[in-house]
C-alpha cells in the first residue's frame, strides 16, 4: 500500500464513521509520511508500520467522539440544586467556625499584650497583681498562637473540602452530559512536609506554653489572693 | 500483548511524555514506538481522545524550513490525571510483581 492509497482508505473510513475534522486527521498522517520518508523509509514501509487504515479509523471512532450522555442532565441539575443548598449551609458553618477561631486568636493575643504592657483600655481588664498578669499574659499569647495554627489548619481543610465538593459537582455534570470525568480531589488538607512539621511543632510548643502558663498563673493568683476562687477575693465581675 | 490493554498503557506513556515537555504528534509517535512494539499510527487517535477529554490542548508553532507543527500541551487537568494514573499504575505493577514473585517461591 502506498501513501496515496493509505490516506484515501483512511479518509473513506473516517467519513463512513462520521468523524469530525477528517482533514486535520488525514494531514497528521500525511505529515507522518513526510517525516518518515525524510528518514529514508519507503511509502510502503511507513504504511505497514502505521497499521491498517480501517483499524486506525475505528480507533478515532472510540476516541470520545461517540460518547453518549449517561443520564438525564435536567435531573442531575435539579438534584445538584438541592445538594448545593444543603452543602452551602454546611460551608457557611465551616467558614464561620474558621472566622471564630481567628477572632479567638486575635482576642487572646491582644489581651495578653495588654496584660504584658500593663495597659488597661477603658478599665476593661479586672485588676490583678502584675506578677500574676505576666504569667497569664504568657499563657494568653500562647493560646493566640495555638488558635492561629488551628485556624490555618481549619481554613485549609475547609478550602480543600470546598474544592473536593466542586470537583464532585463538576464530575456529576460531566457524566450527565457525556464529558470526561476528572480525578476526585481528596478532602485531606495538604501542606508541604516542611511546613507541616513546623506547624505541628509550633502547635505543640504553644499548647504546652498555654497549659503551663495557665496553671502557673492560676496558682500565683490563688496564692496572692489567699483564696482558690481568687476572682471573688478581688471582686471581679461585680458591678 | 492485547491491543486494547496496550492502548490504556500508551495513554499513560503519552501523558508522561507531555508532562516533561510539549511535543508534536510525530515526536510522540516516534518516541513511543521506539520503546513499545505498537503500530505507529495508534498514537494519533490517543492524542485526539486526550484533547477531547480536555487533558491536552494544541497550539501551532512555526518551524524553520517547514510547515507549522501542531504541538500538544498538558492542561492542569491533564497533569492531575497523569499523576493520579501514574500512582495507580505503579501500585498495580507493584501488586502484580509481588504476586508473580510469590508464584516463583512456590515453584522453588
Amino acid at each position: 500500500m502506498n501513501r496515496i492509497e493509505f490516506l484515501k482508505r483512511l479518509r473513506e473510513r473516517l467519513d463512513a464513521l462520521a468523524i469530525g475534522d477528517v482533514d486535520e486527521i488525514v494531514s497528521q498522517y500525511e505529515e507522518h509520511f513526510a517525516y518518515k520518508q525524510a528518514d529514508g523509509y519507503s511509502e510502503e514501509e511507513v504504511a505497514a508500520k502505521l497499521g491498517s487504515p480501517e483499524q486506525l479509523a475505528a480507533q478515532f471512532a472510540t476516541a470520545g467522539e461517540g460518547k453518549r450522555p449517561g443520564g438525564s442532565k435536567a435531573l442531575t441539575v435539579l438534584g445538584l440544586v438541592f445538594t448545593d443548598l444543603f452543602a452551602g449551609m454546611f460551608f457557611v458553618v465551616l467558614y464561620a467556625w474558621t472566622a471564630a477561631v481567628a477572632v479567638l486568636s486575635i482576642a487572646s493575643a491582644v489581651l495578653g499584650a495588654c496584660l504584658l504592657a500593663g495597659f488597661n483600655p477603658y478599665s476593661l481588664i479586672p485588676g490583678l497583681p502584675y506578677g500574676c498578669a505576666l504569667l497569664m499574659a504568657g499563657s494568653l499569647i500562647a493560646l493566640g498562637v495555638l488558635s492561629a495554627v488551628g485556624c490555618l489548619y481549619f481554613g485549609a481543610f475547609t478550602r480543600r473540602l470546598a474544592r473536593a465538593y466542586g470537583r464532585y459537582r463538576r464530575n456529576l455534570l460531566a457524566a450527565a452530559s457525556g464529558r470526561a470525568i476528572a480525578p476526585p480531589v481528596s478532602p485531606q488538607p495538604f501542606f508541604p512536609a516542611r511546613v507541616n512539621r513546623r506547624l505541628r511543632r509550633i502547635a505543640w510548643v504553644s499548647l504546652c506554653a498555654f497549659a503551663v502558663g495557665f496553671v502557673a498563673g492560676y496558682i500565683a493568683c490563688a496564692a496572692s489572693a489567699g483564696a482558690l476562687e481568687f476572682w471573688h477575693a478581688w471582686g471581679w465581675f461585680v458591678q | 500483548m492485547n491491543v486494547q490493554y496496550k492502548k490504556g498503557v500508551i495513554e499513560l506513556c503519552v501523558l508522561s511524555m507531555l508532562a516533561r515537555r510539549d511535543c508534536y504528534g510525530y515526536d510522540v509517535s516516534e518516541n513511543i514506538s521506539r520503546l513499545i512494539d505498537i503500530s505507529d499510527g495508534t498514537v494519533y487517535p490517543i492524542l485526539r481522545k486526550l484533547k477531547n477529554d480536555g487533558l491536552v490542548t494544541t497550539y501551532l508553532q512555526e518551524e524553520s524550513g517547514g510547515p507549522p507543527r501542531k504541538y500538544y500541551k498538558l492542561t492542569k487537568l491533564g497533569r492531575e490525571q497523569y499523576l493520579s494514573d501514574k500512582n495507580e499504575w505503579l501500585g498495580f505493577v507493584e501488586s502484580v510483581r509481588q504476586m508473580l514473585e510469590e508464584d516463583d517461591h512456590e515453584q522453588d
